[in-house]
């Protein structure tokens, strides 16, 4: 009988375990707001151009007595695949209860209904949507005349696109970004080690047929590439439009980003040159690496509380609330 | 110590082990799809 009991209490604890794992937050709810209509109010679905996924949320503080406010857009994750603006409400609502303006913009996916979607044709639609969310949250009252951008995974990528290439046409100035395991940029060596241990990296064989990488780049950047052209780097010029990282210069704004060492989804070689361009042109930055983690940074719990903290502290730097 | 203390010791024992081992392999599927290290980190 007992050996039934010590069976059952082993699957038991195994499984309980396991759920609590993947179930508890890990901050106790420090960055869970409570939404209600004290916080602020959500409008949903908002269109900023034709397309069917050409829709955002706007998130407007309930304090609508302040003369200007600061807009944080939070762009999703989903590998420029999948994702949708509702899945970080939860961050947008936490920069709401801050005071900011929040909008979640939604892109086109690259999928079989749209295969000619890409990373370049979805930081083009990002960068077209500022106006329209700007302009809607000036028609609710509220007047913006700044911003920061920031996203996880894709949406990082997209939000350091439109950082470092796009601030120029920016309707209001961009402060800073902020955001998580985005790629980048696209360099062979940085694609073929992935998940590999980061600080033993295998150099490019030139004998190895790097066609798979060729045609993921071909894919993400819309313009064509080919195996040959690694040999030449005449592959670096097409992927550009596509590389946040080859774009920084001493105008860049300030930074915050968090990569995990191990991650085998995107290349964690490729966060090295953003810290390196970063540093090369004395941009205030906080890069912020987790030794334990892959493209979830799920590991290093306390690390992902230091990344928190210093977005926090970024937001309250480079763009504080005016208070009335 | 009785014979019932010590089953109830060895219940313990594997609780605790089996808890160890869900969380440990919640951390191992993760990392196989997302990338990481076993051990290290917030181990627990």
């Amino acid at each position: 009988m007992w050996g039934f009991i010590y069976m059952g209490a082993f699957i038991a604890s195994f499984i309980i375990s396991a759920i609590l794992k993947m179930t508890v937050d890990p901050f106790g709810g420090k960055y869970v707001t409570h939404w209600d209509s004290t916080v602020g109010t959500v409008y949903t679905d908002l269109s900023y151009g034709d397309g069917e996924a050409n829709r955002f949320d706007l998130y407007v503080p309930a304090d609508s007595g302040r003369e200007h406010y600061g807009l944080v857009i939070y762009l999703h994750a989903g590998g420029f695949t999948s994702g949708d603006k509702s899945g970080d409400a939860e961050m947008l609502q936490w920069l709401c209860a801050k005071g900011y303006v929040a909008a979640g913009i939604n892109y086109t996916l690259f999928s079989e209904e749209n295969p000619q979607a890409n990373v370049y044709t979805q930081s083009v639609e990002i960068r077209d949507s500022i106006p329209s969310v700007i302009a809607e949250a000036e028609k609710l009252g509220y007047h913006i005349d700044e911003m920061a951008v920031a996203g996880g995974s894709a949406g990082h990528a997209l939000a350091m696109l439109y950082a470092y290439r796009d601030a120029e046409v920016s309707p209001v100035p961009v402060k800073m970004v902020f955001g998580a395991v985005g790629p980048s940029c696209f360099y062979l060596e940085d694609w073929i080690n992935m998940g590999v241990d980061p600080d033993h990296p295998q150099p490019v064989d030139p004998d190895t047929d790097y066609s798979g990488v060729a045609g993921l780049f071909y894919a993400m950047s819309g313009k064509e590439i080919t195996a040959d052209m690694f040999a030449t780097g005449e592959y670096l010029e097409r992927v550009k439009d596509i590389s946040a990282a080859m774009w920084i210069d001493e105008n860049s704004v300030p930074t915050v980003c968090a990569y995990g060492a191990w991650d085998r989804v995107q290349a964690f070689g490729a966060s090295r040159r953003l810290d390196a361009a970063l540093t090369e042109h004395h941009v205030p930055h906080e890069y912020i690496v987790f030794p334990h983690s892959g493209h979830g940074l799920q590991n290093d719990n306390k690390l992902y509380g230091v990344y928190m903290e210093k977005v926090t502290e970024y937001l309250e730097t480079y763009m504080p609330i005016d208070c009335p | 110590m009785t014979l019932t203390q010590r089953r109830v010791l060895i219940l313990v024992i594997v609780m605790i082990v089996a808890a160890v081992l869900g969380r440990l392999a919640v951390r191992a599927v993760m990392n196989l799809l997302l990338g990481g290290t076993l051990l290290g980190g917030n181990f627990l």
